[in-house]
């Protein structure tokens, strides 16, 4: 899996998803995130798209549907997302990591958060 | 809490001491309060029930989320379920009556058991009933009016409370509630874990583009000395954003595990 996620950092980064993330990002909190912290973002995001078999693009889209009044969520998506998400994050670096994925979807309209720890 | 103060220092709470409970005795106070609320007909168009959040499966909490309620329903220990009833004019021709009696409703304001009777009841009242989209309106107005104080006698119990989003078909099979209610907002009570300043006070609309004097669109001029007292007495706080602020929400989400 790492080399498949070496491999795809490249592409990830430039897709228009991940690019409006990371300036959303940074406008919203009013920070400037490193190389490394971006790199490290990525590198997590890289690993549930190789889970959930989407791009970052693809992810977002599908989770949309077009209508007259413009998009809307779809919300049997959208669960599923989260779901996937939670197990993600049991396998795959926790909480952290899985919180990277659910910025990287709220950052592109997707409202979704988890369950937070107590 | 001096009436201006509370006013001035309700927010919507989105960040609670999960492990912290709300004294029962808390509780109750804000039922009372809504209680007491002024509503048409002296009719009971809000009713509630409380709910401990730990008291509900996580099946059933997690059915009641929408996606933009989520984590401040796992963080709030005390919920309350505000249900309207658009039929509440029902008891009218009697509630009305009652008030004559009382000498609320008052004969040299034109009120006696016959034009209840005759004229509120069969002119007024039913056709409210007999159209459901007024009754709706009616009842979401007064429902409104009876939480709004339910809100402020929590903030005047020390307690952060918020309106919240809920599945009301969820809501309905959970809790067993009637057909002829509707789940209309979650109330949420417990300790802050934010400042209850929650950053500040909300941006609004500036005062005279929304309200006018004489006519629409003739701005009801706001007294700078007003203003200045309001101040004084903690009706008006500081605008939000504190300079602070988004750190401190970075903060509380790292505690939680919450996104950013």
């Amino acid at each position: 899996m790492a080399e498949q996620v070496a491999e795809s950092l490249e592409r990830l980064a430039g897709q228009s998803t991940v690019i409006a993330w990371l300036k959303a990002y940074d406008a919203h909190w009013d920070v400037r995130q490193s190389d490394g912290e971006t790199r490290a973002k990525l590198e997590i995001l890289a690993r549930f798209c190789l889970v959930c078999e989407r791009e970052p693009d693809d992810l977002v889209a599908w989770l949309f549907r077009q209508t007259e009044e413009g998009p809307r969520i779809r919300l049997k998506r959208r669960r599923l997302v989260m779901a996937l998400i939670d197990d993600f994050e049991r396998e795959h670096g926790g909480r952290s990591a899985g919180n990277v994925v659910r910025s990287f979807l709220i950052h592109n309209g997707v409202a979704l958060s988890a369950t937070p720890l107590r | 809490m001096e009436f201006k103060q509370v006013v001035g220092r309700r927010r919507s709470i989105r960040y609670y001491q999960p492990y912290r409970p709300v004294e029962r005795e808390k509780v109750q106070v804000v039922l009372e309060a809504a209680r007491l609320s002024s509503r048409a007909v002296n009719a009971d168009f809000v009713q509630a029930i409380v709910v401990n959040r730990d008291d509900l499966a996580e099946e059933n909490r997690e059915s009641l989320k929408t996606p933009t309620t989520t984590a401040q329903l796992d963080l709030a220990p005390v919920w309350i379920f505000w249900l309207i009833d658009p039929t509440a004019p029902k008891v009218g021709q009697t509630s009305l009556k009652k008030l004559v009696d009382v000498g609320a409703l008052t004969p040299s304001h034109g009120w006696s058991h016959a034009y209840v009777d005759n004229v509120v009841w069969p002119q007024v009242l039913q056709p409210i009933l007999a159209d459901p989209g007024t009754a709706a309106v009616v009842a979401a107005v007064e429902a409104g009016l009876a939480i709004n104080q339910a809100l402020l006698a929590a903030v005047d119990e020390g307690l952060g409370t918020q309106l919240t989003a809920l599945n009301a078909a969820s809501a309905k099979q959970i809790l067993g509630i009637p057909d002829h209610l509707v789940p209309i907002w979650i109330q949420l009570l417990g300790y802050p874990a934010e400042d209850p300043d929650a950053g500040g006070q909300r941006p609004r609309s500036p005062f005279e583009h929304i309200y006018f004097e004489g006519r629409y669109g003739r701005p009801f001029e706001r007294d700078q000395t007003v203003v200045e007292r309001l101040r004084a007495d903690g009706m008006l706080t500081g605008d939000a954003p504190h300079p602070w602020r988004k750190e401190e929400v970075r903060a509380l989400s790292r505690m939680f595990g919450l996104p950013e």
